[in-house]
């Protein structure tokens, strides 16, 4: 971590994590991670899974000793501390919810052992359950709510403790999609209301973009790229990043790799006149596919290869898919548009597609 | 008609089970009824018949000395060998389930259930050869400078060779309960900032209760209904109700009376299982 | 002395057979007819006829049997002899005789080596029935109390032939008793606190009454089987300070040898074949029968009600009472057997024994031993006001439990 080179010094990290390496047996979970997450941000670890993320988070919770590399919390170093000396609270995937107690109980479990007196202990869960919007249900046993409740419930069991950091492992993935868009604006309002540092790994690329402050993109144990959603988004810096995050067309020109989102690039009538700034190439439409909010077109180029593009659907029938298909088209699109990207050997060819 | 039995699940089921059911309610449900029944009735001195008149004399005789004394030191022992197993049971169990690699905890597994391949006798007689005068207890104690412990024919052997003989019982079924837990409980647990003996009581202990209380149904009614093993490693004071009831049926020909005495177990055990059924004992079975 | 052995099941079901036996004659002296019936019981099958003549054999003789007791070595020869083909079903304890005897046999077993507690119960139940002892010529060489003892010969009708007996001795560890102890009050006495040993049997209540008889005369025992309540409670209140005294009351023949062989126990209640074992270990013991004189058991063969193979049956009971078969049961098992010429074959095949388990003693031995019999409320001094056996198990609950 070079922040000292030119930039301007950095608030104090609430987590930085120094030449992290783990491995489970001959799988590498993580290849040598270094990682500064600043206090009070909302940072998610987005990647496929297996590639490393969610160890990561173990890693950071002292669930998982890493093999190398050090672990410090608001600058000290709690690489060899067990879980309960560390001053984080986790929220799991499946909840971990205390099946034998009641909500009250498992809302106030971290209280207790921290000696919270009982007038205090009623006080603080009961905010913790009115920010997570379930008032008044702590005498249910977790069995008896639903899975958007129990969600919730875990996290107000971790956030009443007022940890430093709160780390989120894929919490909305058991949801449906309704459920996890609320949640997802949720959890956002939440972590400023409490003004704590969300550590929030998840492999949905657009819950990603949606809560956070800062994105890590993890891949195969290493980080490809960390920054801001929007700089992730519009100027991916490996090729792995600009296909797992979003749609990108992977398109060579000057001797060059250029990565360019589908809605930017433009279909033009081959009759019409081009914009002479744009990169022009000739092709077939050879796939179009109605999504609602948009239609995607596939693009058959006369140079070789594919282009994807798509089109806000402005107009109710402006465009029906049989419009295009098989007629010929020129793709256009604005060099100050992509983004020049490295290509690493091992990833060329692969095409990641998420649904945009 | 074929037809008809498909469509209506039960009926098949019914039809299925009618015989087996049949033969159950008969020869075991109507023997016990019978028991019961003769336990109101009473045996004639001079002609050694039964007496087929309804009182509650064998009842009352329950009541006198040495039967509470005997009923008291069955349940005792059978309490006592519960919560020996499941002492033992809960950290054996902990490990095979939760630390021990895959081959360990097969490993374990097989030692734990190979005993039970062998017989019952075999292996009460291996505890006498242990337990007995000079035996390999008292060697063991005495080469080690601690004076022999000389517990042959006691009712701490009897507690020492029921305790082993049950163990499998209970360590089963508490294995059971603590494989189920997920990891992620202990890891909350842990995240919240319990230590281990906190997350042992709170966390684990609730959770594997149901397995407890599973195996201390078999823990607690094996002891409770045995008569051999008190004959064979038992002391001067260790006779069981069961060993009462034999001596009653045996020669002596007072059915009446061993009848009653075999109410009190079974009244003891419907009192057991309701209560291991509150502790959810039956979901672990 | 090698095989002088036995099995834990055959002597938990030695230990287990407990006298149901009639009163009647109490002299175990008595040498011919047997007695008679106690009052209001009538054996049903005591006017069945009996053959004059034994036939062709069916080829075949199915037995209940104590384990052991139709060992190859003497069944063998029988079979070779007979042609009938022996198939034993061994019996755990005298209930389970009892029971597998329901029904005369079921027409299934033909014969049952009872001892002296379940006879006389078959006897009144009906399931067995009277045989004609001349056609088994050789009970006129049996001790005369086994000629026709009352627990296998009712009103001059025997049910069966005697077979073997013992007595229930006083074993003691001759490290502790320089000299052999001459009455059973040792077993009562504070001084071997936690090493007596005795058996755990209700059946151990005639022992105290038996020694009480000669301690204690002005209680007026004649007979330790028929007991008036005052004689009774004194028996029972003997055992109930003999307890606390008791290190094990033994269940089964191996664990008083073992008790011994490991000096746990010093001085009880034994069976002669027990001392056997323990001198083939070269344990410091020795048995003997105290000036009191002691309880014994004896065994019977007898014949089912509906036995199907009666001629093999009848050449059983010839071929089984037979001095040579008689030595070969009693030197494997370690039981004195009925037949007197049984003595010189015993000491060929094992040196001594016949004198050991004393298969010659004189009379006056005999004498001392009280057989086994069933404790009635109608007992023999005629006001029927004895207390019955039902009431000994409960009292040896109250005093062991």
């Amino acid at each position: 971590m070079d922040h000292a080179q030119g930039e301007p010094q950095p608030p104090p990290a609430a987590i930085r994590l120094t030449g992290l390496r783990k491995r489970f047996g001959d799988t590498v979970a993580l290849d040598g991670v270094d990682l500064a997450i600043r206090a009070g941000e909302f940072f998610t670890m987005l990647g496929p899974s297996g590639s490393g993320k969610t160890t990561m988070l173990r890693v950071i919770a002292g669930f998982e000793q890493p093999d190398a590399g050090t672990v410090e919390l608001h600058g000290e170093d709690v690489t060899q501390r067990p879980p309960y000396l560390r001053d984080v609270n986790t929220v799991f995937q499946d909840y971990a919810l205390f099946p034998h107690m009641d909500v009250q109980d498992n809302v106030e479990y971290g209280l207790r052992i921290r000696k919270v007196d009982r007038s205090r202990r009623r006080e603080r869960a009961a905010a913790a359950l009115e920010l997570v919007g379930l008032a008044g249900l702590g005498s249910r046993k977790p069995s008896e709510l639903s899975g958007g409740q129990r969600q919730r419930v875990a996290l107000a069991r971790a956030i009443v403790n007022e940890p430093s950091v709160l780390l989120l492992d894929e919490p909305l993935g058991a949801l449906d999609l309704k459920l996890r868009q609320g949640m997802q604006v949720e959890l956002k309002r939440i972590q400023r209301d409490v003004g704590i540092t969300f550590v929030y790994v998840t492999h949905d690329q657009e819950e990603a973009l949606t809560m956070s402050d800062r994105v890590a993109v993890f891949n195969r144990g290493q980080i490809e790229q960390v920054g801001s959603p929007v700089e992730i988004y519009d100027r991916p810096t490996t090729e792995f990043v600009a296909g797992f995050v979003g749609v990108s067309n992977l398109v060579s020109h000057g001797g060059q790799t250029y990565a360019i989102r589908p809605e930017r690039v433009q279909l033009l009538d081959p009759t019409g006149v081009a914009p002479t700034s744009a990169v022009l190439s000739r092709g077939t439409v050879t796939d179009t596919v109605f999504l609602g909010v948009l239609t995607r077109y596939t693009v058959a180029l006369d140079d070789g290869g594919s282009l994807v593009a798509v089109r806000p659907n402005l107009e109710r029938g402006s465009l029906s898919e049989s419009d295009l298909r098989g007629q010929a088209v020129i793709a256009a699109w604005q060099l100050d548009q992509a983004t020049d990207i490295e290509m690493s050997a091992d990833l060329a060819g692969e095409h990641v597609e998420e649904s945009a | 008609m074929n037809n008809a039995l498909w469509r209506r699940a039960w009926l098949r089921a019914t039809l299925t089970l009618s015989p087996p059911l049949a033969w159950f309610l008969v020869v075991y449900l109507a023997s016990l009824v019978v028991m019961l029944v003769t336990a109101f009735w009473t045996l004639n001195d001079f002609t050694n018949q039964l007496v087929q008149s309804w009182n509650l004399q064998n009842f009352r005789d329950l009541f006198s000395e040495p039967y509470p004394h005997i009923i008291g030191r069955t349940v005792g022992l059978a309490a006592l060998v519960t919560v020996t197993d499941i002492v033992i049971a809960l950290p054996f169990a902990y490990y095979m389930a939760r630390v021990a690699t895959p081959r360990t905890r097969n490993l374990l597994f097989a030692a734990v259930l190979l005993p039970l391949w062998a017989s019952y006798l075999a292996r009460v007689y291996a505890w006498i050869v242990i337990l007995q005068k000079g035996g390999t207890l008292d060697w063991s104690f005495s080469k080690l400078g601690l004076g022999a412990p000389d517990i042959g024919y006691s009712n701490t052997a009897l507690w020492i060779v029921f305790s082993y003989i049950w163990l499998p019982y209970m360590i089963i079924p508490v294995f059971g309960a603590m494989e189920r837990i997920p990891n992620s409980l202990l890891e909350a647990s842990a995240d919240l900032g319990a230590r281990g003996a906190r997350t042992t009581w709170r966390v684990i202990l609730p959770l594997v209760l149901p397995g407890i209380a599973a195996g201390s149904i078999f823990t607690f009614s094996l002891t409770l209904g045995d008569f051999i093993t008190p004959v064979l490693v038992g002391g001067a004071r260790s006779k069981f109700i069961g060993n009462v009831i034999y001596d009653n049926i045996g020669l002596a020909g007072n059915l009446p009376f061993a009848a009653a005495l075999a109410v009190v177990p079974i009244v003891i055990m419907i009192v057991y299982l309701s209560g291991a059924r509150l502790l959810g004992a039956f979901r672990e079975l | 002395m090698r095989r002088f052995r036995t099995t834990g099941v055959a002597a938990s079901a030695l230990l287990l057979a407990v006298a149901v036996a009639a009163c009647g004659s109490s002299s175990s002296g008595s040498s011919s007819g047997g007695g008679g019936g106690p009052s209001g019981l009538t054996a049903p099958t005591a006017d069945l006829p009996v053959p004059t003549s034994i036939g062709t054999g069916e080829g075949q003789l199915n037995l209940i049997a104590w384990e052991g007791y139709t060992q190859p070595l003497w069944v063998k020869p029988f079979e070779q002899k007979t042609g009938c083909q022996v198939r034993a079903k061994y019996a755990g304890s005298s209930s389970e005789m009892v029971s597998l005897l329901a029904d005369g046999g079921g027409g299934q077993y033909d014969m049952v080596s009872a001892s002296g507690d379940a006879d006389l119960r078959l006897i009144y139940a009906g399931d067995v029935r009277p045989i004609n002892p001349d056609l088994v010529p050789q009970i006129k060489n049996f001790h005369s109390f086994l000629q026709a003892p009352a627990f296998n010969t009712i009103d001059g009708k025997h049910y069966g032939t005697s077979l073997q007996f013992g007595p229930n001795v006083l074993l003691y560890n001759t490290d502790d008793f320089s000299t052999a102890p001459t009455s059973w009050s040792t077993i009562y006495d504070k001084k071997y606190s936690g090493k007596i040993s005795v058996p755990d049997n209700p059946i151990q209540i005639a022992d105290a009454a038996l020694y009480l008889s000669k301690t204690q005369p002005d209680l007026g025992i004649t007979d330790p089987y028929e007991l008036t309540q005052p004689q009774f409670d004194a028996s029972v209140n003997l055992l109930k300070q003999q307890q606390p005294l008791v290190k094990k009351y033994w269940g089964l023949a191996s664990q008083e040898v073992s008790l011994f062989k490991t000096g746990s126990a010093t001085i009880g209640a034994a069976w002669p074949y027990q001392t056997s074992l323990l001198l083939d270990a070269k344990a410091p013991v020795a048995d003997t029968i105290p000036k009191e004189g002691a309880t014994g058991w004896a065994d019977s063969w007898l014949m089912a009600t509906k036995a199907p193979h009666t001629n093999c049956a009848y050449m059983w009971m010839d071929y089984i009472t037979s001095p040579k078969a008689q030595a070969l049961q009693a030197t494997w098992y370690g039981e004195t057997p009925a037949n007197k010429l049984a003595c010189p074959i015993m000491d060929k095949l094992v040196k001594g024994s016949c004198s050991v388990l004393h298969a010659n003693a004189p009379q006056a031995y005999y004498d001392t031993i009280k057989f086994w019999k069933t404790p009635l409320a109608q007992c023999g001094n005629g006001q029927n006001n004895c207390v019955p056996y039902s009431k000994w198990t409960t009292a040896w609950t109250t005093i062991t439990g």
